[in-house]
């Protein structure tokens, strides 16, 4: 099978063969995607997957100008923030990341907050676990054996994981449930994790059960806002915001986009009562 | 299908092995023919990447690099923007971690070339750059075909360094290997499985090419 | 070092390789280095081509220094004009006949190479395969490629390493009377690595025998298998008559000597002057042990009659080769050979009786062993 390759490169008059698979590298490496000059990235946090995506095609059918999205645990970003990464934009899960950043001068200003979420917990197709509000079952499932593996974000960086712990250390379950759990990266992942039957269930953000792709998955239920500290959502320019990112800013906090934030779950300032 | 994050992980790859070409011909070849006190200590260096666990590297890494480090401070008072989360960032550290995919099948390559051989170019008065240029790189060229090839197919696959060291940046480092689990979080199946299709196709061909040279390796000279 | 012309080396080092080697070699003159394995041999040849580096010594070819340990100057291989036969030829695989030659000719303009590179082929008659590659060519083929390619540079010296070990014994034959016709074309000094004696004895001008690095005697192979300079040496140049002896008396003007051989008295035809009662070495080549006819008994006119019996035969192609043991001195067997139908009339075989005789001309002595 290799022969008539083979004998095509011993006949190889080796200098221009040579050559020319060089000149082909380079080529390669000269090929200059749309530099990330002109579209800013925006760091936010992973239960803005589905929200964030829509708010910056939207953005883009108004404006013209496209955005560059980076999602992840609220967290990361901000310790990679801290480290000089490029992005303009920071939307956290968790204000305290951005108040933070502003005291040691990373950002331009405060921020504004821009939505509170909400979590809940959800059981795929098929598993035997029953999402209840209470998380009676789950408790139940824990003392039973039925429940081998919850997955929740991870606590140490990502704010729904800290709520969720939260939660089941309210519940009374938490020790004993620690064992059981499997820890994403991020909210996104946990939610993965929870639906893709590699765990019998998990609690996540509210703002992921509501898009089509998860919420088909399986059964969801709201867990009661008091029973966690409140997941206040603040966004922040950073230092060298421009003037793209800058208009996008504005933009969510417009009409537009809070109608996309509050289909996906997300309480909006100004919008109490 | 991530167009942009595929071109961005055949430039890395296209740079990396251009890069790294001259500097594993130089150091596959001294370590070929070459025997110091220190070579063991110095082949087990190179080799180290093969062996080390990608985070403990990219650990590594972000230390030296990093805005905190020197070199990273360095680079920033330079360049104005940081040596971390930079496609320039990610360059250093694949030409770092491809090393031994580079250089061993390279000295492999100049290993097999008998020593009268070399000394017999000597004996017909070619200095050693016509030496190397004229009998030792035609004789060598699978070996440095197949490093060049496994260095292009390993950058292309790398992730755990590339994260750390890279993060996930649009454009700029976000690689075919970390969109394909971006959008695996994304719960967008369809592109995770495109993308991973195309790696695994791109995976075959190398490892079947790399056999072929291989055995050229053997059969040129034996 | 003497002399402006030729080759001059002179080697010392203990380790590695241990080398004590010394000797000259003129403008179109075969010198061979002989000895067993190990012997340096092929160190020496690396280290006159500039392969090896030696931690003292010199070589000098034609009044040039090559090497010279004492100034720290060693002139790298591809400055020096040698040309070298290896072992293995050596040849570029990736290359045909033709380009092995013109890859030895970088000094001519480009335009001149291909049609020097082809009458070196034709003066080793290789004219028909210009464009075969090595591992398409027979080992004889690939030698006489690998002898054009070093005369191509027209070394200052041409240096062949065991040229003809990996080729059978028919060819080898046809490549000796091929070289011996070839170098007389040739003007430069030529050193040649051979372990085989016959080889050396056949093809070179003078020999120089080599043990461990160390040259223990230079000289032609006339003189060198017939006046060993000691009992190693004649060991080296396989004479298997080594006994010892203790001077008898000596016959200063005449130059006979007697030695006394474990009781048997024998007239040597001169030599060095000893001094009666030393104690020696001596050796007599195999071709001055004469095997007395057996139907005729010996009358007393032969020269150093020894008498004993036959220990073994053994017929190899048209001669015997007979081993016997002295009746003095059956634990010092001489070794000798006779035409197989001299050995047939005398009905020699084993356990008969039979009496040699030593030439007395044959009869050398050296210094005593050691020890």
């Amino acid at each position: 099978m290799y022969r008539p390759f083979l004998k095509l490169t011993s006949r190889f008059k080796r200098a221009p063969g040579v050559a020319a698979l060089l000149g082909v590298l380079v080529l390669i490496a000269a090929l200059q995607p749309a530099r990330a000059q002109d579209a800013p990235v925006i760091a936010g946090a992973a239960d803005l997957q589905f929200a964030l995506e829509e708010i910056a095609e939207a953005f883009l059918a108004e404006t013209g100008q496209a955005v560059k999205l980076a999602l992840g645990s609220s967290g990361n970003f901000a310790r990679q923030i801290r480290q000089g990464a490029p992005f303009q934009i920071y939307m956290s899960a968790d204000e305290s990341y951005v108040l933070a950043l502003e005291r040691d001068g990373f950002t331009r200003d405060a921020g504004t907050l821009y939505a509170v979420g909400r979590i809940v917990v959800i059981a795929p197709h098929g598993s035997p676990l029953a999402a209840d509000a209470a998380l009676d079952d789950v408790a139940a499932a824990l003392a039973d054996g039925r429940l081998k593996r919850f997955a929740i974000a991870n606590p140490e960086h990502a704010p729904y994981g800290k709520r969720a712990e939260e939660v089941l250390r309210r519940k009374g379950i938490w020790d004993a449930i620690r064992p059981r759990l499997v820890l994403g990266e991020n909210v996104s992942q946990a939610a993965q994790f929870a639906t893709s039957g590699n765990a019998e269930g998990g609690i996540i953000a509210y703002s992921l059960a509501l898009s089509p792709k998860v919420s088909a998955l399986g059964r969801y239920v709201l867990i009661p806002a008091e029973w966690h500290s409140p997941l206040r959502q603040r966004m922040v320019l950073l230092r060298d915001a421009g003037p793209v990112a800058t208009r996008f800013y504005g933009y969510v906090q417009q009409p537009a986009a809070r109608a996309i934030l509050r289909k996906y779950g997300f309480l909006l300032p100004g919008d109490e009562g | 299908m991530d167009w942009t994050a595929l071109f961005l992980s055949l430039r890395l790859a296209a740079f990396t092995v251009v890069i790294l070409l001259p500097i594993g011909i130089v150091m596959g070849r001294f370590l070929a023919y070459r025997n110091f006190p220190g070579k063991g200590l110095t082949e087990a260096l190179v080799a180290l990447p093969l062996v080390l666990p990608p985070t403990v590297f990219g650990y590594y890494l972000l230390v030296v690099l990093g805005s905190a480090s020197p070199v990273g401070q360095f680079w920033e008072a330079l360049f104005g923007r940081p040596l971390v989360f930079t496609f320039e960032g990610l360059l250093i550290a694949s030409i770092v971690f491809n090393l031994p995919f580079a250089i061993q099948p390279m000295q492999r390559g100049f290993e097999a070339i008998p020593r009268e051989v070399r000394a017999a170019a000597a004996c017909c008065g070619m200095p050693p750059w016509r030496a190397l240029l004229r009998v030792e790189l035609p004789l060598a060229w699978p070996g440095i075909l197949t490093a060049l090839v496994l260095s292009f197919a390993h950058t292309l696959g790398e992730f755990g360094i590339v994260l750390m060291v890279g993060g996930s940046i649009p454009g700029e480092t976000r690689t075919i290997a970390i969109a394909i689990y971006d959008r695996v979080q994304a719960f967008d199946d369809a592109g995770a499985a495109q993308m991973s299709a195309l790696l695994l196709a791109f995976s075959l061909v190398t490892i079947a090419l790399t056999f072929a040279f291989s055995r050229r390796i053997g059969r040129r000279l034996g | 070092m003497s002399g402006l012309t030729g080759l001059h080396v002179a080697l010392h080092q203990d380790s590695p390789i241990p080398l004590a080697a010394e000797f000259s070699c003129a403008p179109g003159e075969v010198l061979a280095l002989v000895g067993p394995s190990g012997s340096g041999k092929s160190t020496i040849l690396r280290a006159i081509a500039g392969i090896y580096r030696p931690l003292r010594g010199r070589v000098t070819v034609d009044g040039e220094d090559w090497f010279d340990g004492g100034r720290g100057y060693h002139r790298p291989t591809h400055r020096r004009a040698v040309g070298m036969v290896f072992q293995s030829y050596a040849l570029f695989p990736h290359m045909t006949a033709l380009g092995n030659v013109m890859a030895a000719l970088g000094d001519l303009p480009p335009h001149q190479r291909a049609a020097r590179a082809r009458s070196l082929l034709d003066l080793v008659h290789l004219a028909d395969l210009y464009d075969r590659r090595p591992e398409e060519l027979s080992g004889g083929q690939q030698q006489r490629v690998a002898v054009a390619r070093a005369l191509a540079r027209e070394p200052k010296a041409l240096l062949l390493d065991e040229p003809f070990s990996a080729v059978d014994k028919a060819t080898r034959q046809r490549l000796y009377r091929e070289i011996a016709v070839l170098r007389r074309g040739l003007n430069m000094p030529v050193v040649l690595v051979t372990h085989d004696l016959d080889e050396a004895a056949m093809l070179a001008d003078r020999i120089a025998v080599l043990h461990r690095g160390r040259t223990l005697q230079t000289g032609t192979p006339r003189q060198v298998t017939t006046r060993p300079l000691s009992a190693e040496v004649a060991r080296l140049v396989d004479l298997r008559n080594v006994f010892e002896g203790v001077v008898a008396g000596c016959d200063g003007d005449g130059g006979r000597t007697i030695i006394d051989w474990a009781g048997l008295q024998l007239e040597t035809a001169g030599g060095a002057v000893v001094a009666t009662g030393q104690r020696v070495s001596w050796v007599i080549p195999d071709g001055f042990v004469l095997l007395h006819r057996r139907d005729r008994p010996s009358r007393g006119e032969h020269e150093n009659p020894v008498p004993g019996r036959v220990e073994s035969v053994l017929e190899i192609g048209q001669m015997a080769h007979i081993v016997l043991r002295p009746g003095h001195a059956p634990e010092l067997p001489l070794h000798f050979s006779v035409p197989l139908h001299v050995a047939h009339r005398n009905g020699i075989e084993p356990g008969v009786a039979a009496t040699v005789s030593l030439l007395g001309e044959g009869i050398h002595t050296m210094p005593p062993p050691r020890g």
